[in-house]
């Protein structure tokens, strides 16, 4: 008696996973099932109803919308990391506020150190900026405005990232003292968010700005040292397609084909989901 | 054929349990040497997947022979067609339950 009450317990136990308009059909299954198993194997048998219990559950529960951040246009890249920004510069200046007393953790070298860093950091940017900002190799040049504006983009970037790396810096400083692994994952974050700058910008139209999609890969491993061998993409406005080849060198660019008006009609569809 | 959704060993030893006449969740349990913890779930699995169907014994036979009504299973078309797949890719499938009914008996 005492078994099956053991037995009952565990069931109704395991039955609070099910979820409520299954509950009261799984327990019966489980019961009447139970009713057939010998008294020496029953617990071991009721511990399996809480896996059962589980399944159903995870069957049960609607999946989680997951939020996408777009960044296609240049104009939400650019809101996000002013955002990211405010709220740095906001971090950093709130806690930097009530320490201002001589016995504050933050010194002067500090400050200067971490600003020093920044700026490091800035000049050793200028040569990959430049190379990042000359626009892709095409037959037709590119029109003055749009480097400019390629330039003007890419420049926004860089100052907005650097606001939120010193900022970080500052709001990691004053957290408390900077240890070996904080200095190293700190700086190992500031140089993926720059390497992000650049492969978002080369990854974008030159044109409009706009990120490349629809990448494919053309040619063979195989063949590289006779024929191209890269990643094709298209600008979802239909300005140009444009070919990376996949072993980067420095003699060569990035090959930018441009479409002219007579594809705008396919690409549409494409460009009204896309903005 | 092509379109029959791979099994594992496992549910293809429990789909070919059910077709062997072993139809309740229990008596799939004795014959696979399963524990609990895997058949059920599995079972309500391959339902979801329409491999097989459920259905719960009447109340008045359950009744007569003075014993809780049961749920019992059976395969669906596609499950038969998904066993007969099964039964290529594990040559020993049909050998393996067949064995252990021969033992029960």
């Amino acid at each position: 008696m005492n078994g099956a009450w053991l037995q009952y317990t565990t069931l109704r136990i395991a039955s609070l996973l099910v979820p409520s308009d299954q509950r009261a059909e799984w327990i019966e299954e489980w019961r009447s099932e139970l009713w057939y198993i010998p008294q020496c194997r029953a617990t071991i048998f009721c511990m399996g109803a809480f896996p059962d219990a589980f399944w159903l559950r995870r069957k049960h529960c609607v999946p989680v919308k997951r939020i996408k951040i777009r960044l296609e246009s240049p104009l939400s890249c650019l809101a996000l990391l002013a955002t990211l920004a405010a709220l740095s510069i906001f971090f950093a200046f709130h806690m930097l506020a009530p320490r201002r007393t001589p016995g504050s953790p933050l010194k002067a070298p500090d400050l200067a150190g971490v600003c020093i860093g920044a700026l490091t950091l800035s000049c050793l940017l200028l040569p990959a900026a430049v190379w990042v900002w000359r626009p892709p190799a095409s037959r037709y040049s590119v029109s003055w405005s749009s480097t400019l504006r390629r330039g003007i983009f890419l420049v926004l970037k860089i100052a907005l990232l650097q606001s939120i790396v010193l900022c970080g810096s500052i709001v990691q400083i004053l957290l408390g003292p900077l240890g070996t692994f904080t200095g190293i994952a700190g700086a190992a974050a500031a140089v993926l968010a720059l390497r992000w700058v650049i492969a978002d910008q080369q990854r974008r139209c030159p044109m409009c700005l706009r990120l490349l999609t629809n990448p494919i890969i053309i040619g063979t491993p195989s063949r590289t040292f006779l024929e191209w061998y890269g990643t094709e993409s298209t600008c979802p406005h239909g300005h140009g397609l444009l070919h990376t080849s996949e072993i980067s060198s420095s003699y060569s660019r990035p090959q930018w084909l441009s479409l002219g008006d007579s594809w705008s009609a396919l690409f549409a569809k494409g460009a009204a989901r896309h903005s | 054929m092509a379109d029959a959704p791979t099994l594992s060993h496992t549910s293809a030893m429990m789909l070919q349990a059910i077709e062997a006449g072993h139809v309740y969740g229990y008596t799939v349990m004795e014959v696979t040497g399963l524990p609990s913890g895997t058949v059920y779930p599995a079972l309500r699995r391959m339902e979801r997947d329409q491999l097989i169907r459920s259905q719960w014994e009447r109340q008045s036979v359950a009744h007569a022979e003075q014993r809780p009504p049961r749920k019992y299973y059976k395969l669906s078309r596609a499950g038969e067609k998904t066993l007969e797949a099964a039964r290529k890719r594990y040559p020993l499938l049909a050998k393996l339950v067949a064995a252990v009914e021969v033992d029960d008996a």
